[in-house]
């Protein structure tokens, strides 16, 4: 252990004339909305959507959605391919609607994994993922998860490496109990639902997994066909959450998904307590 | 009985052993038949009436294509959905059914393509829906959905939460009347365990020697008397007591009579 190539370089950003490069967020008691997305339209930021397509056409979607991909399972491997601006069900307008309704100027990328076919569904989610990943697209919003053991490990390096690359998983909990993944992983920002019916309030809890909760109780969406339906679900709050993302990152390019995080810990509806 | 001549000698312990196992499965069953149908219908009955909701219906995977079919439903606008069946890819079941989560909506008619053609068979038109995902280990086999609350015009999380108890119930009953149901499948994955080389024409000779004539259904005088034996079940103290004395007495004659003749 006495040649310099033997010590790790990870000390290298510490050394004091590195150090300066670290001074990225302000204190956390003086971050503000004002200051987390204050003026944020959602430009050059992109958001995937990994559920059952968008209607691009769809008045809520705004013209918003800029590419969309099916991952579809051939020969046992799941494939990446063009898809057309369909939604079979309405759950990926619904949540294109609520993002675009708070980020007008955000860009969604749609991978459908929910279609025709019934099979693979949890490896055609961590393909998309792992797509989404590599695009890279800044956030992604996931509304699925997998109960699947044999994925468990997928999932665990997917969310290690969006971790690592900077792009900030948001993950509906899961509505019933259980373990599902990637929605219990600590890099990811799990919402379930709380009731009041505004977009902007959303509540920070220090017991994880669930570390955040948004509106997602009769909440007005877009639906199939142009159509809209109101629906309760944790799957529509995660939305909120990712649009606050999706303007956080627009205004402040390059933040880690920790420093996402505690940025809204700083700016949550919680009641605070005193310096 | 005997097994196959086309069975190895070495497995015909373990083909005994299966078919006992077997046996028991299939006597079990008819002894107390775990109707599917009725413990479905037991578990939609209580929903609706906890949710005081119009109707509530439980709709599983079956057949080729696969669809889902609505196999029980209660409630004052529940009876026509049963028998009916939607595409597993469609609609808010297909999308509760695919993606294994709930879904809760209100204003469903609102959606220009909810089908309301189906909705319309069924005499009924919803203005909200709660469906839940019935899932057993990793697969889900169903959706149970409850339509329109009479106290509420829509459905809380705490709905959905309840609502999931009684998917785990009726997952759970899925899961146990299917045992009977898939006995032979179970028989051949536990004999693949046991074996990993065996072929597959092996398993399926010997899951068919030892299933063949185990079918519950069948009116066989075994059958007959398994029926007769299990009607016991409901007697009490007393004449538990008068039926053996019966039978004590029939098997002493018959051996007297042997006995006599054998003279």
């Amino acid at each position: 252990m006495t040649t310099t190539n033997e010590l790790p370089a990870w000390s290298e950003p510490f050394d004091p004339a590195a150090r300066d490069r670290l001074a990225r967020l302000p204190a956390l008691e003086m971050i503000d909305r004002e200051w987390a997305w204050g003026g944020s339209t959602g430009a050059g930021v992109s958001v995937a959507i990994i559920d059952s397509g968008i209607e691009g056409g769809h008045p809520a979607v705004g013209g918003r959605l800029i590419e969309s991909w099916l991952v579809d399972i051939q020969g046992g491997e799941p494939q990446v391919i063009a898809d057309s601006e369909v939604d079979l069900f309405g759950h990926g307008t619904a949540c294109a609607g609520i993002i675009v309704g708070m980020v007008p100027e955000v860009e969604l990328v749609s991978f459908r994994v929910l279609g025709s076919n019934l099979k693979g569904k949890g490896a055609a989610f961590a393909a998309a993922l792992r797509n989404a990943i590599h695009r890279p697209v800044q956030v992604a919003n996931l509304s699925l998860s997998s109960k699947s053991e044999t994925l468990f490990p997928v999932f665990h390096e997917l969310a290690d490496e969006a971790y690592f690359r900077s792009v900030v998983l948001v993950s509906a909990a899961n509505n019933v109990s259980g373990a599902s993944y990637p929605s219990l992983f600590s890099s990811v920002i799990s919402v379930a639902a709380h009731p009041e019916p505004d977009p902007w309030r959303f509540y920070y809890n220090p017991e994880p997994p669930v570390e955040f909760g948004a509106w997602g109780v009769d909440v007005p969406v877009a639906w199939r066909g142009g159509g809209r339906s109101v629906a309760t679900v944790n799957s529509f709050a995660a939305p909120h959450v990712t649009a606050v993302v999706a303007l956080i990152l627009s205004k402040h390019p390059g933040l880690t998904p920790f420093e996402v995080k505690a940025i809204l810990a700083a700016v949550a509806n919680n009641e605070r307590r005193a310096l | 009985m005997a097994p196959r001549a086309a069975i190895d000698p070495v497995l015909r312990a373990a083909l005994l052993t299966v078919r006992e196992v077997a046996l028991r499965g299939s006597v079990a069953s008819r002894f107390m038949p775990l109707s599917e149908e009725r413990l479905l219908q037991s578990i939609v009955d209580a929903t609706v009436r906890l949710f005081e909701a119009e109707a509530a219906s439980i709709a599983l995977l079956e057949g080729v294509p696969p669809r889902l079919e609505f196999r029980v439903a209660a409630g004052s606008k529940g009876a026509g959905a049963v028998g009916m069946s939607v595409a597993p890819t469609q609609g808010i079941a297909g999308y509760v059914f695919s993606t294994g989560e709930s879904l809760a909506l209100t204003d469903v008619a609102a959606d220009p393509r909810f089908d309301r053609a189906a909705a319309e068979r069924t005499g009924y038109v919803p203005r909200s829906i709660a469906s839940m995902p019935l899932v057993n280990d990793d697969k889900t086999v169903g959706v149970l959905q409850v339509l329109d609350k009479r106290t509420t015009p829509s459905f809380t999380m705490r709905d959905l939460e309840l609502l999931a108890v009684f998917a785990a119930q009726a997952a759970a009953a899925i899961a146990a009347t299917r045992v009977q149901r898939e006995l032979p499948t179970l028989l051949a994955t536990s004999l693949r365990q046991l074996e990993p080389g065996m072929s597959n024409d092996r398993v399926r000779a010997i899951v068919v020697a030892a299933t063949e004539g185990l079918d519950v259904d069948e009116g066989t005088p075994f059958w007959a008397l398994v029926d007769q034996v299990s009607r016991l079940r409901d007697l009490g103290e007393s004449e538990l007591e008068l039926v053996g004395g019966i039978l004590e007495a029939v098997a002493a004659h018959r051996a007297h009579r042997k006995g006599a003749r054998g003279r």
